[in-house]
């Protein structure tokens, strides 16, 4: 008997959820501190094969360039319009110049937030929530904030349900929803009454029962019924992500002091 | 065996209310027997309940007169958590009962062994014991958000006692089972209490306080109007002026005049008398 | 007023088949009773009656005219639910309003609004709460606050969904003497529960479901003679009427009166 997998069984959803935070907060050091956009960009290709093999390359994609393009040809706009920086004008509008250290500096900042969004969508895509939170407290995080995470995880699709409870309830008792985007708009407020009543009444309950099951003993270490293996593959990864992340942070500060040559002079660093 | 739980000259009067829930309430409950609480709504039976198990007073404020003592120590000097090593209660609303932090059925049951640190491979083994027992292993793997009012009861009553309470307080826990699923929990509870759990129950259901329970108690406007036998308590003909029914074959046995009946077997004995 | 079912079916988005082609027709004013296991429909059923949920095939007449035209709105002065959970069907901030909402969004005219509420209070017992805030009332009486709600709007079917959930000795005996005016007022209660003394002591008609279908209709007598083709649905005739059928008696009977007037009756016929 196994825990439902809800997510589909690949490499990728098979790591330990501490390897994947391991994950999200090496590659984002990675690409914060090297001094131009090229290794971010090195690193966001990377993420887009890794979503590929943990099968979920639409949902990524979708993310990836929903939050993507917005952002970049904002910043674009802003820094290499306006970035006091610019000084190389690459393009003339007639209003204003489009400056090359302005677009360089937005293409970085871009690439750092991508790297963040996308191992963190790949994160949150491929790991069960009770998994993580099971992981993050044998790592001690306090059961407290455990159970908040999932709470208010849960918080969501329940008020859902109770809605369109009480909706039926009160279509029943002769309550329209049909007519214009006011009259419909209008028809919601009475539902909110019984919706905020009966979550806080509940929360309340829920809390005490949640006592009588042992939640909040102090005196012994929780356990959790969902299992998070910590296999040699997590190991490599961690091993393989703090090693990185120290060489890239090596380079970087040896480029920044001049130690080492720029070695993408042309990216801007 | 001795009194697992003493409660002695209780009151309670919930912050804003107007009268006191329960006054100078006093019984005790031996060890690995069954207690049946009964009453009209609002005569204190759920406030007991709340009391027992330790939400009154940790939960509950108010004001309170008296002591309440679950296997020897008192319940006010103890935590609510500390003391579901101990007494376990299952609720009247089950979709209250749940932690709602549970992804699937199994980690819902599971959940109160996991605040007791039991080791994973002893949680699932329970897991799998107590989801056989109520007919929910079918359904381990589903969200329990997406579950009937009768799956929650069943779910909410295993995940009360996985956890293995040596005292199981029921808070009218069947309300929403059709009538043989009422009676296959009301097996496992009579196993459960065979097997030296005590339980306290609360019930509207008169037949079945009569056939399970070794003692009766009414509760009339927070006090208490009759303790006994169900027998004793059920055969007293001013008991139904208490506000609550008495089972079926009371009446029976009254009409046909024969000597008082509480159970369906020698009520069926006496109709067969006076078919004859 | 008659309700019509006709083949019935309802398969939930999940595709969990929840009617099965059900074809049913309740009429008159006799009270009847949907009973089953947990999960044999019944609740699913009641929810067409009013276009709560709409058939996937099959459809629903109310006194000839296809549930689906209209909206549950609509249906509320015709068809009166009552749900489970009164908290999720009050709304505001007294008796008296809650009482005054339905009818007042349907037209109803104010002087009949205001003497349907004295009559309404009266019958479910809320005649001295009129101006308490629904939530201050006790769980009981929420529920008889819901109940009066719904009958404000003279619905012609009223629906009741697990009434006696909750409720004690009292509370059942004003269910029951609800349930009796209405009947006296020509309208036609539909009552859902597992309450199986409540059942055999209010409704004539009895339907079991099991599985999404009809496994008995009939008159409570001749439903609960066939215990063997009830407990199919999770289902044991009331205390009563085990103790008749332990016994051997010919008849089914539901109460002691019939009990023992069933014992005169056949020792008379053996002489």
């Amino acid at each position: 008997m196994a825990v439902k997998i809800t997510y589909a069984n690949t490499p990728v959803s098979r790591l330990h959820p501490m390897t994947k935070i391991m994950a999200i907060l090496m590659l984002g050091l990675c690409a914060l501190v090297w001094p131009d956009f090229t290794l971010g960009l090195v690193l966001v290709i990377a993420l887009f094969v890794v979503s590929f093999v943990a099968r979920i390359p639409s949902d990524f994609v979708k993310i990836m360039f929903g939050f993507g393009i917005p952002v970049t040809v904002m910043l674009m706009f802003i820094q290499g319009l306006y970035s006091p920086k610019n000084q190389t004008v690459i393009a003339d509008f007639g209003f204003a110049q489009l400056g090359l250290e302005g677009v360089l500096y937005a293409a970085k900042i871009v690439m750092d937030l991508l790297v963040f969004l996308g191992s963190f969508t790949i994160m949150s895509k491929t790991t069960y929530t009770g998994a993580l939170v099971a992981a993050l407290t044998s790592a001690g995080l306090n059961a407290k904030a455990g159970y908040l995470i999932l709470a208010s995880l849960n918080v969501v699709p329940q008020m859902q349900r109770r809605m369109s409870v009480i909706r039926e309830a009160q279509n029943a008792r002769g309550l329209s929803e049909s007519g214009g985007l006011f009259s419909r708009l209008a028809a919601y407020v009475p539902l909110l009454g019984p919706v905020v009543m009966s979550s806080l009444t509940d929360a309340q309950e829920r809390g005490m029962t949640l006592e009588t099951r042992g939640f909040g003993i102090t005196d012994v270490k929780q356990t959790s019924y969902v299992e998070v293996r910590w296999r040699t593959v997590d190991k490599v990864c961690n091993w393989v992500l703090v090693i990185m992340a120290v060489i890239v942070t090596a380079i970087s500060v040896g480029i920044y002091i001049g130690v080492i040559p720029a070695l993408t002079p042309w990216a801007g660093a | 065996m001795g009194a697992i739980v003493e409660v002695k000259d209780f009151s309670f009067k919930y912050r804003d209310a107007r009268r006191r829930a329960v006054k100078h309430v006093n019984f005790s409950v031996e060890e690995g027997s069954l207690f049946a609480i009964i009453g009209a709504n609002g005569a204190g039976k759920s406030t007991l309940c709340n009391a027992l198990v330790g939400l009154i007073p940790h939960y509950f404020s108010g004001a309170r007169a008296g002591k309440i003592l679950v296997d020897g120590s008192d319940v006010a000097d103890s935590t609510i958590a500390e003391l579901s090593k101990t007494i376990g209660l299952v609720f009247q609303n089950p979709f209250n009962q749940l932690s709602y932090t549970a992804g699937t059925v199994a980690e819902e049951l599971a959940y109160g062994l996991g605040n007791h640190g039991v080791p994973r491979d002893k949680m699932v083994e329970r897991v799998e014991t107590v989801a056989k027992l109520m007919r929910i292993d079918h359904i381990l793997d589903k969200n329990p958000l997406e579950l009937s009012g009768g799956q929650v009861q069943r779910v909410a009553f295993g995940s009360t006692f996985i956890m293995e309470p040596r005292i199981l307080v029921l808070d009218e826990c069947t309300t929403q089972l059709d009538p043989m699923g009422s009676e296959e929990i009301f097996d496992i509870v009579k196993k459960l209490n065979a097997s030296g759990v005590t339980v306290i129950m609360v019930d509207h259901d008169m037949e079945r306080v009569a056939r399970y329970a070794d003692t009766v108690m009414v509760l009339e406007r927070g006090e208490v109007a009759s303790i006994g036998t169900p027998m004793e308590v059920f055969s007293d003909d001013s008991i139904e002026q208490h506000g609550v029914d008495v089972p079926d074959y009371v009446s029976l046995s009254r009409a046909l005049g024969g000597p008082i009946v509480i159970t369906e077997e020698p009520a069926i004995e006496m109709a067969k008398e006076a078919l004859r | 007023m008659t309700v019509e079912l006709r083949d019935l079916e309802h398969i939930y988005p999940s595709g969990d088949i929840a009617l099965a082609g059900v074809t049913l027709t309740l009429e008159g004013t006799d009270p009847v009773a949907i009973i089953g296991q947990n999960g044999a429909g019944k609740t699913t059923l009641v929810k067409h009656f009013n276009g709560i949920l709409r058939p996937t095939s099959g459809s629903v007449l109310i006194d000839g005219v296809d549930v689906t035209s209209h909206t549950t709105a609509e249906w509320s002065r015709t068809v009166g639910y009552i749900f489970q959970n009164p908290d999720d069907q009050l709304f505001l901030e007294s008796v008296r309003k809650e009482f005054g909402f339905g009818p007042k969004h349907i037209g109803m005219d104010s002087d009949v609004i205001e003497q349907r509420i004295g009559t309404v209070a009266e019958l479910v017992g809320l005649s001295h709460k009129l101006d308490t805030h629904p939530f201050d009332l006790t769980p009981t009486e929420k529920k008889f606050c819901a109940i009066g709600a719904v009958l404000m709007m003279d619905p012609s079917v009223v629906i009741f969904d697990e009434p006696t959930c909750g409720q004690d000795r009292k509370g059942t005996a004003r269910l029951s003497h609800i349930i009796s005016s209405l009947r006296e007022s020509g309208k036609l209660c539909v009552i859902i529960s597992h309450d199986m003394k409540f059942v055999t002591m209010n409704c004539p008609r009895i339907v079991v479901l099991c599985h999404g279908t009809v496994l008995l209709d009939g008159p409570a007598d001749e439903v609960f003679a066939q215990p063997d083709i009830l407990r199919r649905s999770f289902i044991t005739p009331p205390p009563i009427t085990r103790v008749g059928q332990g016994a051997g008696l010919k008849e089914t009977v539901f109460s002691v009166p019939a009990f023992i007037n069933a014992i005169a009756t056949e020792r008379n016929a053996r002489g």
